[in-house]
């Protein structure tokens, strides 16, 4: 079954497009001729002229032409006051336009984190939303009960940017007419089901509990840098970013970017800690257990570890 | 007689938001105002956070240019701790940073630029045809070329930073990752699988029969020699350029700004452009062809016509604020962007003003024979790679042999002031930070695009764009396709939108 699809940016930096540009096996045009996916607009690649582009708008705000996915690439800008004047189109509100949109289309997709979340602007003199979730808060600019026309709510592909084998993923899922199952804040599983530690070439390191306090040295991330890999969802070890690798493989900690409340509040690159243990633990651990676990593990660290001797 | 119309309409194939008013009158643009129509805040969402959360949110300014982005924030940082960089260190920070201008020159230049030769515009050009085969989007010959090859040449960021875009690899001191003799083998072969593409399909012979060319008229014998440089990217963009008119527009103030761009390490094979200047891209500032030393302290930001509070006269960044100031479109105010000035002067940057700067003795040529056209500035970008790939290798060969650390330790940045000055692939890029107590209290970027985009200053000299677009004729107003060449061949980074539009006096609306 063919779709059509209309890609809009709003307060984003356009780095889930430049992320889709780096998809493989299909790449993006192989894989919207594959996908049978007309591309209506997309606002960095369409050669169409503005009265065209107009005149499309016109047809799918009226319903005149029926609109299959919609994405929406970049944060809602709401400020000052609710206006929506810090962002303008034909100068109008760019969030008038969205909401039209989002009405019409069959499916609507967040791609990356600001459109899922409201990420980096949530709070400021913007304000920042997602689309169906500001932060942890369900509701965001479209409402709680907000659902496509297909039934489906905002399928949210966070990640900052998002990865474009989830981008292409979940399409070909929507094509094939699948909408995958979502979590609690609407990411689809398949995707999102994996924690950014998984995969991550400085497992051994962790398992000990052999720590970098340094840049540059070879060990984990988790106690000094600031790394949410064991924290976060995200598919960043399993597929690896540009098919080569990933942060928390070179030595960067993960910031989290998929999660709701990205960018943290606090600082990056060290870890908040309660007496030598991260403030936050994985997902269902108990502090006391965690502690005794690692100290052991700690004691347990084999020299070769110790003197950094395994490669990253 | 002439009648004024005034023309605004939403521009795509640039990154971010944008209106462009021009006035046209008498088939020609008369008058135009540039106005950024976002704004999002980032300098005052950076005032509170830890010292080192610019090389995580700054990047996310740009989605094309974060590497850009990281690259000043990590030398402001490095200023602000004051650390030395040491040598393999400056090498990884300036790999990644040149194969993001060489992935963003090549999409650019077919994905964004030529795409309008393919266009309906151009349907009686006569070679129309050529151009659609080669640059329809999604499906152009060349745009499919160029998508795959561009990622390829991304996955080198990736194995030294782990991700592109977005990663946060540097650090003040250096950068965080040690490229193992595996990682850099991987890095070679996907840099030569770039050039060989380059040299066979871009430029049409090898990059050292390119570097031969030393003016236009070299220029015109190498486009004549073979086929294969007429059928080249290179050789088919002068073709479809010089029959569209594009080199007769979009001259504008024809001042050029280069704030110095990657450091060469302190053992390297790589010779200095300028003696003395221990870059691979020079500073300096040009009137025309008369290049004067670049001083920072010149750079300047007036506010008078942009939506923000105006603290008073012109201000150097590290005593600018940005405080919005939403007054509408009455008034003198009409945008979200600043106007930087250079000693009170608007300036272009990017690939053309840094040929300048570097004397490039072709550049120097087409400029003194024909001025900063359309057509000369997009050369310059499309070019840029033939300058930046052999360096890359012989800096990823040295990393191999050099036992120079890639990270010296800064300790904890309590307090400090820091600048950050580099080029992004669109031109120069400075973030200027003050620390105090282990949190930033002011930060300020200015981007390429800002120099360019800027709207009139305090003493109502136009912005960049705003001077390049004056005189541009304009064949069908209702697809002015002249005016989108202006505007892109400064590449800039922001979704473009030029409005509606009403006639002075009867004032039809016109909707583009």
């Amino acid at each position: 079954m063919s779709m059509n699809l209309y890609w809009l940016q709003s307060g984003g930096c356009g780095g889930d497009t430049m992320s889709l540009l780096n998809a493989e096996d299909p790449s993006l045009p192989e894989g919207m001729e594959s996908l049978g996916i007309d591309v209506l607009w997309h606002p960095s690649l369409s050669n169409s002229s503005a009265a065209e582009q107009t005149m499309l708008l016109d047809r799918l705000t009226t319903g005149e032409q029926e609109l299959d996915i919609l994405c929406v690439e970049g944060t809602v800008i709401r400020g000052p006051g609710g206006s929506g004047m810090y962002d303008t189109f034909h100068g109008r509100p760019k969030k008038d336009l969205i909401s039209a949109l989002a009405r019409k289309a069959n499916y609507v997709v967040a791609v990356g984190t600001c459109a899922s979340f409201g990420g980096i602007g949530t709070g400021a003199k913007v304000e920042a939303a997602g689309l169906q979730f500001t932060k942890w808060t369900k509701g965001g600019f479209l409402g709680e009960q907000f659902a496509a026309r297909s039934g489906v709510p905002v399928v949210n592909l966070a990640g900052c940017p998002a990865h474009c084998e989830v981008i292409l993923g979940l399409l070909s899922a929507l094509v094939a007419g699948r909408a995958p199952e979502l979590d609690d804040y609407h990411r689809p599983l398949p995707w999102y089901g994996v924690l950014v530690h998984q995969g991550c070439t400085r497992n051994e390191y962790h398992e000990y509990r052999v720590e970098e306090k340094e840049f540059g040295e070879k060990g984990c991330l988790f106690f000094y840098k600031g790394c949410h890999g064991p924290l976060v969802y995200g598919p960043c070890n399993k597929l690896l970013w540009n098919r080569r690798s990933s942060k928390t493989r070179i030595g960067v900690p993960c910031f989290g970017c998929t999660r709701p409340d990205f960018p943290q509040d606090y600082p990056f690159f060290e870890t908040q800690s309660i007496e030598g243990i991260p403030r936050e633990l994985p997902n269902g651990v108990k502090r006391a257990h965690y502690m005794a676990y690692k100290g052991m593990a700690a004691a347990a660290a084999p020299e070769r570890l110790k003197e950094r001797k395994t490669e990253i | 007689m002439t009648h004024a119309t005034t023309l605004r309409f939403p521009m795509n194939r640039v990154e971010g938001d944008l209106e462009i008013e021009a006035e046209i009158a008498g088939g020609l643009v008369a008058d135009a105002w540039c106005s950024g129509t976002m704004f999002r805040g980032f300098e005052q969402i950076l005032a509170g956070r830890g010292a080192l959360d610019g090389l995580v949110i700054t990047p996310r300014i740009c989605g094309i240019c974060g590497t850009a982005h990281l690259t000043a924030a990590s030398r402001a940082l490095d200023g602000a701790a004051g650390v030395e960089v040491p040598d393999n260190g400056l090498r990884l920070r300036n790999t990644a940073l040149m194969i993001e201008h060489l992935q963003s020159d090549m999409r650019h230049a077919f994905l964004m630029f030529m795409a309008d030769f393919a266009g309906p515009a151009y349907l009686q050009h006569p070679l129309h045809e050529e151009a659609v085969r080669r640059y329809t989007p999604f499906s152009g010959e060349t745009t499919i070329e160029t998508v795959h090859e561009t990622k390829k040449v991304l996955e080198i960021v990736a194995i030294v930073g782990g991700q592109w875009p977005h990663s946060s690899y540097m650090v003040p001191g250096g950068v965080v990752s040690v490229p193992s003799e595996s990682d850099l083998i991987q890095c070679f072969h996907l840099l030569a699988r770039y050039r060989r593409w380059y040299e066979k399909r871009v430029l049409g012979c090898e990059l050292e029969r390119w570097d031969a060319i030393r003016s236009a008229a070299d220029l015109d014998v190498w486009l004549e020699e073979k086929n294969e440089h007429r059928q080249s990217e290179v050789g088919f963009y002068l073709r479809f350029a010089r029959q569209a008119g594009l080199d007769a527009i979009g001259k504008g103030h024809g001042n050029f700004l280069s704030y110095g761009a990657l450091d060469l390490p302190r053992q390297t094979k790589v010779k200095p452009v300028i003696e003395g200047d221990m870059r691979l891209v020079p500073a300096g500032f040009a009137r025309g062809a008369a290049i004067e030393a670049f001083d920072h302290e010149k750079i300047t930001e007036h506010v008078a016509h942009s939506w923000f509070e105006d603290p008073g006269g012109a201000r150097h960044p590290l005593d600018g604020s940005t405080s919005p100031y939403a007054s509408g479109r009455e008034g003198d105010k009409y945008s979200w962007a600043k106007a930087p000035r250079y000693d009170g002067a608007p300036a272009e940057t990017g690939p053309l003003a840094e040929m300048i700067v570097a004397r490039r003795p072709l550049f120097l040529d087409l400029l003194r024979k024909a001025g900063p056209t359309v057509l000369v500035r997009e050369l310059a970008r499309l070019t840029r790679p033939a300058l930046l790939a052999p360096v890359v290798e012989t800096w990823l060969r040295e990393m191999s042999d050099d036992g120079d650390g890639f990270y010296n330790r800064p300790g904890e940045i309590v307090e400090g002031v820091g600048i950050g000055l580099t080029h992004a692939a669109r031109g120069a890029l400075g973030h200027w930070v003050k620390i105090q107590d282990r949190k930033i209290v002011h930060y300020q970027i200015i981007t390429p695009t800002a120099w360019h985009a800027s709207p009139r200053d305090d003493n109502g000299i136009r912005g960049v764009i705003e001077e390049a677009l004056v005189g541009t004729p304009v064949k069908d107003a209702s697809n002015p396709i002249e005016i989108g060449h202006v505007i892109r061949s400064f590449d800039p980074c922001l979704v473009c939108t030029v409005h509606s539009v009403s006639k002075h006096g009867s004032r039809t609306l016109i909707r583009l």
